[in-house]
């Protein structure tokens, strides 16, 4: 996954996830502070400067993870731009009063929120948040789920990549209703998968006399206190600049 | 379709995410509760977190010629129960922001109440009322994965429409815009899910219908959808 190779080969990985998830939410707090466009979007490009410049993430790397959110994002906002007029006849489809300045709005601060988003998930693997996630009392029973489900994701990417591929070669997909027919037979082989791998993780977790949380080795991040204090001033002044231009 | 991040006002999201913490803490209390009583539901649950996540990334083809992915709404509703599906979709919407920046951390709550809370209790309702109503197995899980869907685009819709209100026509014109949006891709894709689901529970019905009975989706007596 994009993101996640990101995540693990920038230039801030051994930054404490508390900082970054403090930064993170500064920028989303400085996002819908921010009463107009403009500042908006200058949030937005310094969320997305200290992404590329600090992290050292590249900008084609950076619009590949932001492109599909970015497509749905023109589609969203254009909607915002046209009113519908419920007249005698027909409803009619024109330009809102204010649309455009809504679809402006709206769609700033959605870029920045994307861009506080982006910030997060390109310089933390997801590992670091769910144990930042266990470190903010999140209930164990979410994080157990949270885990488990990290941790099999990838078995199941693969099953279904390599199913996917010895249908494809038997030309599984070759029409509309082929495609639903091997689809079919896909999840319901993965469906069964479920039982068989949750019950073999049932008696691996029983074999070792597990009967309590799962717990797995988390990393140590040395200057955790001195990451939060200057994560913390860079996200207080990116709030002061969001009012302060308000 | 997902709400995207930053897209809704602040009160409308904190709003949704108080509304979807209620159904997620509900959710786990009651799985809690089902594992005290059998300990092997909890490696289950995780395993089926993961399986929706992979899910959600399989190209479905719609009527209309384009690709969509399935919900996996209606499937998990009736699989795991609508209450166990909060915990989990609160999870794979995570996932989605996290890994896929698809969806959003400001919008989890929102786009959690349409897919993990609307859209399960609506399967888990249409598919106990059809089977009242001694409809066949297949056609009570056509009708229960499809209107899930449905229900569950039918709630963005009304979500986005509270958000933003037509200036004219006030929440019911916004609510036609958004839903009739939607429904182009949606409705196709509605009924595109509810064959795929048949399909699905065809093949295990067919290879595995002891674990169809034990979570009492299948009469002892019914084999094949």
């Amino acid at each position: 996954m994009l993101i996640e190779q990101s995540a693990y080969s920038n230039r801030w990985r051994s930054v404490s996830p508390a900082a970054k998830g403090l930064f993170a939410a500064c920028g989303f707090v400085a996002i819908f502070a921010a009463k107009s466009p403009l500042t908006a979007t200058l949030v937005a490009g310094l969320l997305l400067l200290v992404t590329l410049i600090g992290a050292g993430i590249t900008l084609g790397r950076y619009l590949r993870a932001a492109a599909p959110a970015l497509f749905f994002l023109a589609m969203g906002s254009l909607s915002l731009a046209f009113a519908v007029d419920v007249g005698d006849n027909r409803p009619l489809l024109h330009l809102a009063p204010n649309g455009l300045a809504k679809l402006v709005e709206v769609g700033t601060r959605s870029l920045g929120a994307l861009a506080a988003l982006l910030f997060l998930v390109l310089t933390t693997p997801l590992v670091d948040l769910i144990a930042l996630l266990r470190s903010l009392r999140t209930p164990e029973l979410l994080l157990e789920i949270m885990v488990l489900c990290y941790r099999m994701l990838f078995v199941f990417s693969a099953a279904v990549h390599e199913t996917w591929n010895a249908q494809s070669a038997r030309l599984g997909y070759a029409s509309a209703r082929l495609t639903i027919r091997s689809l079919g037979g896909l999840t319901a082989n993965l469906t069964l998968q479920v039982w068989q791998r949750a019950h073999a993780l049932h008696l691996a977790a029983q074999a070792r006399n597990n009967d309590g949380p799962l717990r797995f080795l988390e990393a140590n991040f040395a200057n955790t206190g001195r990451d939060c204090r200057v994560a913390g001033v860079a996200g207080a002044g990116l709030i002061a600049l969001a009012w302060g231009l308000a | 379709m997902h709400i995207m991040e930053g897209f809704l006002p602040v009160e409308h999201a904190i709003g949704w995410t108080l509304a979807s913490a209620s159904f997620v803490a509900w959710g786990l209390h009651a799985i809690k509760k089902r594992i005290d009583e059998q300990p092997e539901q909890r490696m289950l649950l995780g395993v089926a977190a993961a399986f929706s996540f992979v899910l959600s990334a399989l190209k479905l083809p719609s009527v209309t010629g384009s690709c969509s992915h399935p919900t996996g709404t209606g499937l998990g509703a009736l699989l795991f129960g609508p209450v166990a599906m909060a915990p989990i979709g609160a999870v794979v919407l995570l996932f989605q922001a996290l890994l896929l920046a698809h969806g959003g951390l400001t919008t989890l709550g929102a786009n959690l109440f349409s897919m993990a809370i609307v859209g399960p209790f609506v399967a888990a309702g249409i598919f106990r009322l059809a089977r009242g109503l001694k409809r066949s197995f297949a056609l009570s899980v056509f009708l229960a994965t499809s209107l899930a869907d449905l229900m569950t685009y039918v709630t963005t819709s009304a979500q986005l429409a509270w958000a933003f209100p037509d200036p004219l026509g006030g929440f019911s014109a916004s609510f036609a815009k958004f839903a009739t949006i939607f429904a182009i891709t949606q409705i196709p894709l509605a009924i595109s899910e509810g064959l795929l689901t048949v399909v699905i529970f065809n093949a295990l019905a067919r290879f595995n219908p002891q674990e169809l009975r034990d979570m009492k989706l299948l009469p002892a007596n019914e084999v094949r959808a």
